[in-house]
């Protein structure tokens, strides 16, 4: 059972990773760039992404579950502020839609599904069982850890890139640090 | 309210993940504590901006 949540958990951070993944595409090819509670969702996203990494090279535990649920319960609140702030029609909106819905309305369905996706792996008891330790990670989760490292690093010097040492502006138009 | 720079909860970030990579289970969540505090604390400054919705 617990090999079974471990493969659950690193599907899931594989999901997270991709969702990184097109937010670059997103940012850097269609030349959208996130805004300050766009940020803050990616970084409620990782957070939630870190306590699946946790799970996959230690072993499942309820705090790394806990770290998955309070970080997608922060990412949530951050993007129902976002939506709020646009929900009244003609009012404008931030960004371009994917499929009908703006980026923000996918995050909030994103931190929906990982909630409930810890909320259902936490019935499976037998995988505490073992308890955590450091596992000896599989190649493949040994790659996607150092790859989650990589987005989570990514993010970090592009945030830096974007608003340099100081809080974003509402609507960001470049690079701050590259404009100096 | 002092604003933080909102590069600041991602640099916090990249610490917990690498402590994780690294086998430092504990440290990685506690780091990832701090990074969360430092994520609401950004938002908190945000929030006090009305939001424009006529009821």
């Amino acid at each position: 059972m617990a090999a079974l949540a471990r493969a659950l958990n690193a599907l899931a951070l594989a999901g997270v990773c991709g969702v990184m993944l097109f937010a670059f595409y997103w940012q850097i090819v269609r030349g959208e760039l996130p805004c300050p509670l766009c940020l803050l969702q990616r970084a409620a996203l990782l957070g939630a992404g870190l306590g699946l990494a946790l799970n996959v090279r230690f072993g499942a535990s309820e705090s790394h579950y806990g770290v998955v649920i309070v970080s997608s319960l922060a990412g949530a609140a951050f993007a129902v502020r976002q939506i709020l702030l646009h929900i009244v029609p003609d009012t404008g909106a931030y960004g371009s839609a994917l499929l009908g819905y703006h980026l923000y309305t996918w995050a909030l369905v994103a931190f929906v599904v990982l909630i409930a996706f810890a909320g259902v792996m936490l019935f499976i008891e037998a995988q505490f069982v073992e308890g955590v330790h450091a596992l000896r990670p599989t190649a493949a989760a040994q790659a996607l850890g150092w790859l989650f490292v990589l987005i989570v690093l990514a993010n970090a010097v592009s945030t830096l890139l974007e608003c340099g040492f100081g809080p974003c502006p509402d609507n960001p138009t470049g690079y701050e640090l590259l404009q100096k | 309210m002092i604003s933080l720079p909102i590069a600041l909860p991602f640099v916090v970030l990249v610490l917990a993940a690498l402590a994780a990579a690294l086998g430092l289970r504990r440290t990685s969540v506690l780091v990832w504590v701090a990074a969360a505090a430092l994520m609401l604390y950004s938002f908190a400054g945000h929030v006090t901006d009305p939001l424009r919705i006529a009821l």
